[in-house]
């Protein structure tokens, strides 16, 4: 039963779910780096188009020592570290591979990821996989504030090689910035520039730990919307229906605006105000319903909904356009049925969400709390999650004819980005009988207020008996 | 214990969605229909010629309907209990 | 009632449930009014169905937000509440100044739910807290009715009053104000009132005082109440209907009554010192004279003393009315407040009290909207009313007093109209009840002896006479079409109320005022929700201690949507603020800048409807502020200055000058350049605006909406105007000013009153 939800909850505080709960290693990992191990080819492709800088880097390994490799090691400059909100490894047929955060004595600021291969690579073969990293706030608006008609500029600033523990014999990047308007870059020889992309290298034997600056500035004016701080609540009713709500804390955090804003020139022309965001895209599941769109001081009238085979699109406006440093919030919700997430077999029920769903393209978001209300009764509940999170402790909520409280398990995470679009699990037990209990509570209390009169035209109240006694 | 989502089925409403506004309807209407009559016999008749049997059932029978009634409103407007 | 008439067996054969009338009719009165109850709150939800579930215009924006503060912090710490938000730098003690029974009641909704359970936002609450009280108001409307004339009558009044205009007005949903909850307390306080004068119960009486208590809690036309009752009183003493009934009655309730007033913080001592309260205490008094002169006439009741006990009698009240004028000179009650006496002259307030003449429900009612507002109601009430005079009893005399007061104020005040809506609605139903009684009785033999039975519970021996004698009368009856001729036309003048009635609700009064909607050739229509994008802005983008200079009318609003601190708000209590920030608007940049920065502006939020053809907006409201100023600045503003030479009031090339110039007309037309086909058309005054092309020196534009409703505007510092415009090429990035900044800043601040720029000594760039 659930009276046993506090004591339970209690020894969950702040217990932090590592990633991939099977891998055999804990937090406390101490790695060594290999001399067996050479980087043969690195292509690095560093996306900066949005606000962004997506990294992938297509790895050749070579095994040069004497026994099978079976992990490698990924490292990430200490510059970067607390930019990265995304790190995934995949091998050569796509196949997402074990990762986990390590240690190496003596490279205190650097962070290491500790691969796991699939089949460990023999000795002097090779073996290609694909490292994708996301960095949010990387790029910098330079200036830092604009007026309303100016182009954003940012600056990119990173390195110019490969980072990584282990030699590399040659190695190549490529920036994409899609625009032509690059104010300056590094230039380091071999370098070319192409359309919307400078293409760095080959650069040839470059040693372990190597840094050097590659700064780029350029205009950048793509929607830079932070989502400060998202409220995810999912309510869980086993009459066949899920309610998703969303409350969004969104700000533009390019550059600022600067001076006045002008109503004039922003009707003049649609080109006018181009850092500034008039609306953006969001995307449903397609079993969405009864969406609604609003903040505190009620329904944002301004959205189009469009129903699509596989999503519903929303194009929300905002209620006034988004210019940097302005902020807006505002509540999102819908009904999805529940038989596309909840799955059971007899009293056990296993619930398969979405830990964040898509608010942007190319989001970044700040603080992600998620809350699972599930069904008064619900019981011996057990979550798994795709990757690290911090649950909070358990509380009860109180709702519509509710008498003890239904079980809310929060989840919360920083630096989300939409890599981490996946799926958590949560199993509980539930009897079906307990769905009976609301209606049973409202018939009850109808009941009383029944009995309540029943005993209420029995009792007399009057002071002179005789006098009614002699009306009837 | 734990089962593999591929033994599970997927979860539907014991009562399918669609039939919530009849039933609610018919439900509502039946436990009015005994809360008046209810109602109505409490004021008419007199400390002699109650029956309290009668006046049990009548409500129960008004209070059943009518908690399912406003059961199946609750989820037919949209909040699922 | 019911049993001593199911006591009474009235049919002989059983037919199934119906078989005791009793029963029967009470299911129909429930029913009826539970109908009625239905049709008032669904004809109210039309902003709702429109819209949304939103607090309409202004006042109620303020209640909302106090309800939503006293649910938050608790109902103590609201009574305390000091609002540092509002009348800035003064602020507003708002537990002192606010009649709190509204949001006591909702909060009490609130609390209630949300012990069950039931998580419904408090907003939603207010929102629908007028509807479901007017089907309260419908019950008590009923239960007054039938105390005064019968039961079908009071379901007559209880169906008119759930769906007449006059009344749905203050009472949509989202029009969450005092009126909502206070015409449901003033009917239920009349009800209980009769209920005492004619039983002379102490336990009536008390429940009277109970209601007139929260009454006073809920609306200041609790004044009303406490002046109407004193009148019947007096005019009963006068008729010579003094009863022991009435001295209990009355006495009971009024200390009662004025005890539980006091406790309101905001009424507080103003029962016993302020004129309007003065009519309760001489009554009280007078009825102490009359019933010690009774008194000593039952000693001896030989008839010697009658002349006494009259001449006894004009003394007392003679020596009453000394008193109070007497009082009133020296100064201990304060005499009657310019409000009450604009009630009585109708120029008063257009002479001494502009800001109460300035708000278009304070002006004189139209004939127009006595028939708009009630329909064919007012066409039948005098009917009513003559009935209840010539079948007269204690309780007629009230309805009577009432509906005469009524049609004096709502004749003086668009806004009293609410309070001659239930009365007219009670005797509309007396008449209606009259009139189909008579063309119904014949017909329907075996209800006639029910009816009789009811008016036989009247005190009243002249009532039963009455219908003795129509019945009598009906045996000569109408012709024989006639009858049914008459039903069918009534039936359709029935039809045709509720026809109009729920016209007016629709296309009237259900306007959320904060949300338009316009619609296009096709009859799609667009939302303009230009109010909320602008209040969004500025709580979302302004600082959250900015200041907001606007005209009162929108204080609350933005004080509510916003969340922001304002000069000056719908709570007009400071005339010489809002005169300021009337000058503010109505002076030229350079003089609004001084005020502004003294009363520490940051941005001035204006109105402008020229876009899109609104008409309620700031320039045409401007001339009030140009009035409001000059009252408390007479040699600043002169309101002629404001019109051309032919006195007239426009903004194009043939305005005035200082019209042109002024903060107001700047604000407006500032770079509005879209608009109507000449680019920069004002399409609410059909006029090109006469200056055009200026810039704004101390002001810079922050926002405005999207279609051009709203525009705020940031007041610059002093150090951010008055200096050379650095051109792009020559800016360079001052690498380390954090330390200078300072100083630079405060060097500025010394300059202030030199605007000489020492060229190239020195560039800033901010």
């Amino acid at each position: 039963m659930s009276i046993e939800l506090p004591a339970k909850s209690k020894m969950r505080i702040f217990v932090v779910f590592l990633l991939f709960i099977s891998a055999i290693c804990g937090s406390t990992n101490v790695d060594t780096i290999s001399g067996e191990v050479k980087i043969k080819n690195v292509d690095r492709i560093i996306d900066c188009s949005s606000q962004l800088v997506k990294t992938t880097s297509k790895i050749t390994l070579e095994n040069t020592g004497k026994a099978p490799l079976k992990n490698f090691l990924l490292a990430v400059e200490s510059s970067v570290k607390d930019n990265l909100s995304f790190l995934g490894v995949k091998d050569s047929n796509n196949k997402d591979l074990r990762l986990s955060e390590t240690v190496v004595k003596g490279y205190g600021d650097v962070r290491f990821y500790r691969v796991d291969l699939k089949d460990p690579l023999n000795v002097g073969s090779t073996a290609v996989v694909v490292a994708e990293a996301v960095l949010t706030k990387a790029l910098q608006p330079y200036p830092t504030a604009i007026t309303q008609q100016e182009d954003q500029l940012v600056k990119f600033i990173g390195n110019l090689y490969f980072f990584s523990p282990y030699h590399v014999t040659s190695q190549k990047t490529n920036v994409i910035l899609n625009t032509k308007t690059i104010e300056s870059f590094t230039k380091v020889k071999p370098f070319s520039q192409l359309d919307g992309t400078l293409v760095y290298g080959a650069y040839a034997n470059i040693g372990p730990f190597t840094e050097k600056e590659l700064s780029v500035h350029f205009k950048n004016n793509s929607p830079f919307l932070t989502v400060s701080r998202i409220e995810r609540l999912i309510e869980v009713s086993h009459w066949g229906n899920i309610a998703i709500e969303e409350k969004i804390e969104i700000e533009h955090t390019g550059a600022k605006l600067k001076g006045p804003f002008s109503r004039y020139d922003y009707q003049q022309d649609h080109h006018s105000g181009p850092a500034s965001v008039r609306s953006y895209k969001t995307f449903l599941p397609a079993s969405a319903a009864d969406v609604y769109y609003r903040d505190t001081n009620g329904n944002i009238s301004t959205s189009n909904m469009k129903v699509k085979k596989d999503s519903v699109e929303l194009d929300l406006r905002p209620r006034y356009p988004l210019f940097g440093g302005w902020k807006t919030h505002y509540t999102l919700g819908y009904n999805v049925p529940s038989y596309e997430y909840l799955y059971h077999s007899g009293n056990e029920y296993l619930l398969k969400m979405r830990v964040i769903d898509h608010v942007v393209d190319d989001m970044q978001v700040d603080e992600l709390v998620t809350k699972v209300i599930l069904p008064e009764g619900a019981h011996s509940i057990k979550a798994n999650f795709p990757y690290p999170l911090t649950r909070l402790p358990d509380t009860l909520h109180y709702t519509y004819l509710d008498t003890q409280g239904r079980p809310v398990i929060t989840f919360t995470k920083r630096n989300v980005v939409e890599n981490h679009i996946q799926d958590f699990q949560l199993r509980y037990t539930f009897p079906t009988i307990f769905m009976l209990r609301e209606p049973l509570l409202v018939v009850a209390s109808l009941y009383t207020l029944f009995l309540c009169v029943i005993i209420y035209v029995r009792l007399d109240f009057s002071i002179h008996k005789e006098a009614h006694v002699k009306a009837n | 214990m734990s089962l593999e989502i591929e033994s599970m089925v997927r979860h539907v409403s014991p009562i399918n969605p669609a039939v919530f506004p009849h039933l609610t309807l018919l439900l509502l209407s039946i436990g009015i229909f005994f809360t008046a009559w209810f109602f109505v016999y409490e004021v008419t008749s007199t400390k002699s010629s109650r029956d309290l049997f009668k006046e049990l059932l009548l409500s129960l029978v008004a209070s059943l309907f009518s908690g399912f009634g406003i059961l199946f409103l609750l989820l037919w407007v949209g909040i699922y209990v | 009632m019911p049993a001593t008439i199911a006591a009474k067996p009235v049919n002989g054969p059983d037919q199934g449930i119906f078989h005791n009338t009793a029963g029967f009719s009470t299911l129909i009165t429930v029913t009826v009014l539970t109908l009625a109850w239905l049709a008032g709150f669904a004809s109210r939800l039309f902003a709702v169905i429109r819209f949304e579930s939103i607090i309409h215009e202004f006042d109620p924006w303020f209640n909302y937000r106090s309800t939503a503060y006293m649910v938050e912090h608790g109902f103590y710490n609201f009574l305390n509440w000091f609002d540092e938000r509002a009348w800035y730098p003064l602020g507003r003690i708002v537990g002192g100044t606010v009649y709190p029974g509204l949001m006591l009641t909702s909060g009490t909704i609130h609390w209630f739910l949300h012990a069950l359970n039931i998580p419904i936002h408090i907003r939603d609450i207010c929102v629908f807290l007028a509807p479901v009280f007017s089907g309260l108001t419908a019950i008590a409307t009923y239960l007054l009715t039938s105390e005064l004339w019968s039961r079908g009558a009071g379901l007559f009044a209880a169906c008119f009053i759930a769906i007449v205009p006059g009344y749905s007005s203050r009472s949509v949903a989202g029009s969450y104000d005092n009126e909502g909850i206070a015409i449901f307390a003033l009917q239920f306080t009349y009800y209980l009132w009769l209920k005492s004068v004619k039983s002379g119960s102490v336990f009536w009486s008390v429940c009277t005082a109970l209601s007139y208590f929260y009454m006073v809690s809920a609306w200041g036309g609790y004044v009303f109440i406490i002046n109407l009752i004193p009148l019947h009183v007096f005019v009963l003493l006068i008729m010579g209907r003094f009863s022991q009934r009435l001295f209990v009655s009355y006495t009971v309730f009024y200390i009662i009554g004025l005890v539980f007033s006091m406790q309101i913080p905001f009424v507080g001592f103003q029962p016993i010192r302020t004129s309007e309260h003065m009519a309760a205490s001489g009554v009280f008094a007078l009825l102490m004279a009359v019933g010690a002169l009774k008194y000593l006439h039952s000693l001896n009741p030989k008839g010697e003393w009658k002349q006494l006990l009259i001449l006894g009698t004009i003394v007392a009240a003679g020596a009453v009315f000394l008193a109070v004028v007497a009082l009133t000179y020296m100064g201990i009650i304060a005499p009657w407040s310019g409000r009450f006496y604009s009630l009585w002259d109708t120029g008063y307030a257009k002479i001494h009290i502009p800001i109460i003449a300035s708000v278009s429900e304070h002006q004189p009612t139209t004939w127009s909207s006595f028939f708009f507002d009630l329909h064919v109601l007012v066409c039948t009430f005098p009917v009513g009313l003559w009935y209840c005079i010539k079948n007269i009893n204690d309780e007629r005399v009230f309805v009577a007093l009432y509906a005469l007061s009524a049609v004096y104020f709502a004749g003086v005040m668009v806004r009293l109209m609410l309070t001659l809506t239930p009365v007219v609605c009670v005797l509309a139903g007396i008449a209606f009840s009259i009139i189909l009684e008579l063309v119904l009785k014949e017909e329907d033999t075996t209800q006639a002896p029910i009816e009789t039975e009811e008016v036989k519970n009247d005190k009243s021996g002249k009532a039963k006479k009455r219908v003795q004698e129509t019945v009598q009368a009906q045996d000569q009856g109408p012709g024989l079409y006639a009858r049914p001729g008459t039903v069918i036309a009534f039936m359709i003048l029935l039809m045709l109320f509720s026809v109009h009635c729920t016209w007016a609700t629709s296309n009237a009064y259900s306007s959320p005022s904060i949300v338009l909607a316009s619609y296009g050739n096709d009859g799609s229509r667009r939302i303009l929700d230009d109010f909320r994008e602008a209040y969004g802005w500025l709580s979302q983008n302004t600082a959250e201690d900015a200041r907001i200079m606007s005209w009162w009318d929108y204080g609350y609003q933005i004080a509510g949507m916003g969340n922001r601190t304002t000069l000056v708000d719908n709570n007009t209590w400071n005339n010489s603020h809002i005169a300021l920030v009337g000058k503010a608007m109505a002076s030229n940049e350079t003089a609004a800048y001084e005020i502004m920065s003294m009363l520490d502006v940051d941005y001035v939020l204006v109105i402008f409807g020229g876009a899109i053809g609104y008409s309620g907006d700031d320039i045409n409201k401007f001339i009030w502020m140009v009035r409001i100023a000059e009252g408390e600045h007479p040699k600043d503003i002169h309101e002629a200055d404001y019109f051309t030479e032919r006195g007239e009031y426009r903004i194009d090339a043939e305005g005035s000058k200082t019209m042109l110039n002024c903060l107001m007309y700047k604000l407006s037309y500032y770079r509005y350049d879209s608009g109507g086909s000449p680019p920069g058309y004002d399409r609410t005054r059909n006029a090109l605006p006469g200056n055009r092309g200026f810039k704004l020196t101390y002001l810079e534009e922050s926002y405005t909406t999207e279609h051009w409703l709203v525009r705020i505007y940031r007041v610059k510092k002093r150090d951010e105007f008055n200096r050379p415009r650095v051109p792009l090429a020559k800016r360079t990035i001052p690498t380390s000013n954090s330390i200078s900044k300072k100083t630079s800043k405060r060097r500025k601040g010394l300059l202030k009153n030199k605007p000489t720029v020492v060229k190239g000594k020195k560039m800033r760039l901010e």
